[in-house]
């Protein structure tokens, strides 16, 4: 048996996975980018409805159980169904490792088109009005996964197969181990993809707008990139959630979980850091859980629900980082670009040379000085 | 001869709205952030009814009016301890709409707690509660009915004799058209952004107050509403003041009454998805005019579309 102790630091870890990977594609956008997405609950529930509708009806179909991919007769029968299909993924990890692996790319690609339908839909909006419709979309999603029992069983929610059943009373710590990887995977990505000329593009365009048109780039197309790349981040971040929980009920996926607490993570660590991000949505998600593991030893003593003194704190919390701390834990850094050296190794004396150009260092660092200008 | 109740619902729904989506369009238009905290301003107005009608015996209709300065008081508060220093800092619009985000969650956990301290201590139900039987009843019909869109009367006649008429109301339009150049000419724009948010936070205080009397209310009322009066505010073109009483009246009417026309259509099954409707509303706006509708509903303008569509006309 795992020791309650370490479940909590299980629970933790469980949770903060998935915030993680949602943080990070908000930061990518927001951070990065400056879209304000005020509908991430969005993508995350288009991953976690895939993971709800999609796994379980299929391994339902290839086992023969019969009620697959009948719309109603699936959720009538699902925890029977669910249970029978267990049984099998218990004996047979690989089974589930394949339903696994597909379902988080379902997620990904519909997480993605989700993306591309939503950003050419309101392209031109301003900010403003960008942020009001993302969030209303987001609603609306959640409307229909919370009245179409089809899709996520509606208002009784729908379980899934559990691909980590193998791993019997250790399930949570297969699962917990699982989204860390997968949580230091989407780091490695969205920190590499930052770093790389799109990143540096994303925070030029942010940053100025007409500047970057100016040099010819396409500003619409990038934010595009920026859009689509963080759905489908988030919408595999929702996916995985599902799995940690073992279920999907619509009515968790709503604007305050799944928008704003990742905005208040984001900020809390720094926008534009993904490291920052990191510690904030750490922060962020240690204090909830601590306030809701000691909640029971506080609430005889006061008369409403702790769970709103949660709320309140966090809100003023909130306040005082905009306040007096707007950029976050640890702050945005200035982007680096090539070292003198590596630059060397480019437009330097010896390739210079190759080419037939006469160049010396002191010239290279004479352009430098002058701000890069000649430099091609 | 019996009038489907159906129309009264959206009539005291439509002409709330459009007190809810004034007061957003004019926070709007001074301070230039949404402000995602406005449904909650109008829950406030809700529980202070309650309060001044389930403990002291007071009459809804006057407790409302204790709901618009409470109302009046919770924006203004925004307004200086969150919103002014923001801007002052030279925050950008994201931040200070998260600000606004931050404030509602404040709002809307002191309103859960206070709503549990109603139902613990005083043991009022304070949660899916009304106040129906609180209203009179004239002609047959009960009285908020004729209230709300009266409310509305006065109020768009109040606010455009102050508009145009006073010097304040032109003050505060200069201050609204262009901010600095009004404070070179000696306008105090500050006072204007307050007197803007005292009225929003008000009417919106006003609205919820009166909202009990005839729905259903409860701590999360306003954050529902908050789409439904964004797009309200929307549709009525985000940068007029008369629009916002066009767009509340047009996104409310047509989402009580085209969801119960689709409901008698399609099947009942559509009743759920009623929000939907003031988002397509919003939605389709905001396609047809991305950078917001400025100026569509200015007086010049439409005088002048409307001669030639007459011209149009009497040419056929």
């Amino acid at each position: 048996m795992i020791p309650p102790e370490y479940l909590f630091l299980l629970d933790l870890a469980g949770t903060f996975a998935p915030y993680i990977i949602i943080t990070l594609s908000l930061n990518l956008e927001y951070g990065y980018g400056g879209i304000p997405n005020f509908g991430k609950a969005l993508a995350v529930a288009c991953g976690a409805f895939v993971a709800g509708f999609f796994p379980g009806r299929l391994a339902a179909e290839l086992l023969n159980l019969g009620a697959g991919f009948d719309p109603m007769r699936y959720i009538r029968e699902n925890s029977i169904v669910v249970t029978e299909i267990n049984r099998v993924l218990a004996s047979d990890a690989l089974f589930g490792a394949g339903l696994l692996t597909l379902t988080l790319i379902l997620a990904i690609v519909i997480g993605a088109l989700l993306g591309l339908v939503v950003f050419y839909s309101f392209v031109k909006l301003r900010a403003e009005f960008l942020a009001m419709v993302l969030l209303a979309a987001a609603e609306v999603l959640l409307l229909i996964g919370y009245n179409y029992p089809p899709l996520v069983g509606g208002t009784l929610g729908v379980s899934l197969p559990d691909p980590f059943i193998w791993a019997g009373e250790y399930r949570f710590v297969a699962v917990t181990i699982f989204l860390l990887i997968m949580a230091v995977a989407v780091f490695l990505y969205v920190h590499k993809l930052m770093k790389s000329p799109l990143g540096r593009l994303l925070k030029a365009v942010r940053d100025d707008e007409n500047a970057a048109l100016a040099f010819g780039k396409d500003v619409t197309k990038i934010r595009m990139k920026a859009f689509v790349t963080s759905s489908a981040i988030a919408s595999l971040g929702g996916a995985l959630y599902a799995f940690y929980t073992g279920s999907v009920i619509a009515i968790a996926y709503n604007r305050v979980s799944w928008t704003f607490w990742p905005w208040v993570m984001v900020i809390l660590g720094g926008a534009a850091n993904n490291v920052g991000v990191v510690l904030g949505t750490f922060t962020f998600v240690a204090v909830r859980k601590l306030i809701i593991r000691y909640k029971y030893q506080l609430s005889p003593f006061l008369p409403f629900d702790v769970v709103w003194l949660d709320m309140l704190l966090l809100g003023i919390a909130l306040l005082f980082i905009l306040l007096y701390r707007p950029e976050g834990l640890i702050p945005e850094k200035p982007v680096r670009t090539l070292s003198l050296e590596k630059l060397m190794k480019y437009v330097g004396p010896k390739p210079a040379r190759k080419a037939g150009i006469p160049i010396s260092v002191e010239r290279v660092k004479s352009i430098l000085k002058k701000g890069g200008r000649g430099l091609s | 001869m019996v009038i489907d109740p159906i129309y009264g619902d959206a009539l005291v729904f439509a002409s709330l709205l459009t007190l809810l989506s004034l007061g957003l369009t004019l926070t709007f238009l001074t301070t230039k952030v949404p402000n995602f905290a406005h449904g909650s301003f109008a829950t406030v107005g809700m529980y202070v009814t309650l309060t001044f009608s389930k403990v002291y015996g007071i009459s809804p209709y006057i407790g409302s009016s204790l709901a618009f300065v409470f109302g009046a008081l919770t924006a203004l508060t925004q307004y200086i301890a969150i919103l002014r220093p923001l801007t002052r800092r030279g925050a950008s619009i994201i931040t200070l709409m998260v600000a606004t985000i931050a404030f509602d969650f404040i709002l809307l956990a002191s309103l859960n707690i206070y709503a549990d301290y109603l139902t613990r201590v005083l043991e009022i139900k304070a949660r899916y509660f009304n106040l129906r039987i609180e209203d009179f009843i004239l002609f047959n019909v009960r009285g908020l009915l004729l209230v709300a869109p009266f409310l509305v009367l006065v109020v768009a006649i109040t606010l455009h004799l102050c508009l145009t008429k006073t010097k304040f109301g032109v003050a505060m339009r200069a201050a609204i058209e262009n901010p600095s150049l009004a404070g070179t000419l000696g306008i105090n724009v500050d006072l204007v952004y307050q007197v803007s948010w005292i009225l929003a936070g008000g009417l919106a205080g006003l609205a919820g107050g009166l909202m009990p009397l005839w729905f259903i209310g409860n701590p999360d009322t306003g954050s529902f509403l908050l789409i439904s009066i964004f797009a309200a505010s929307v549709a009525g073109g985000f940068y007029s003041i008369y629009g916002g009483f066009v767009g509340g009246y047009v996104v409310g009417l047509a989402e009580v009454l085209g969801t119960n026309f689709l409901a008698k259509t399609v099947g009942p099954w559509i009743i759920p998805y009623r929000p939907v409707i003031p988002l397509m509303a919003m939605a389709i706006v905001l396609m047809v005019f991305p950078q917001g509708i400025t100026g569509l509903l200015s007086g010049v303008k439409w005088s002048m579309r409307l001669k030639e569509i007459v011209k149009r006309w009497s040419s056929h």
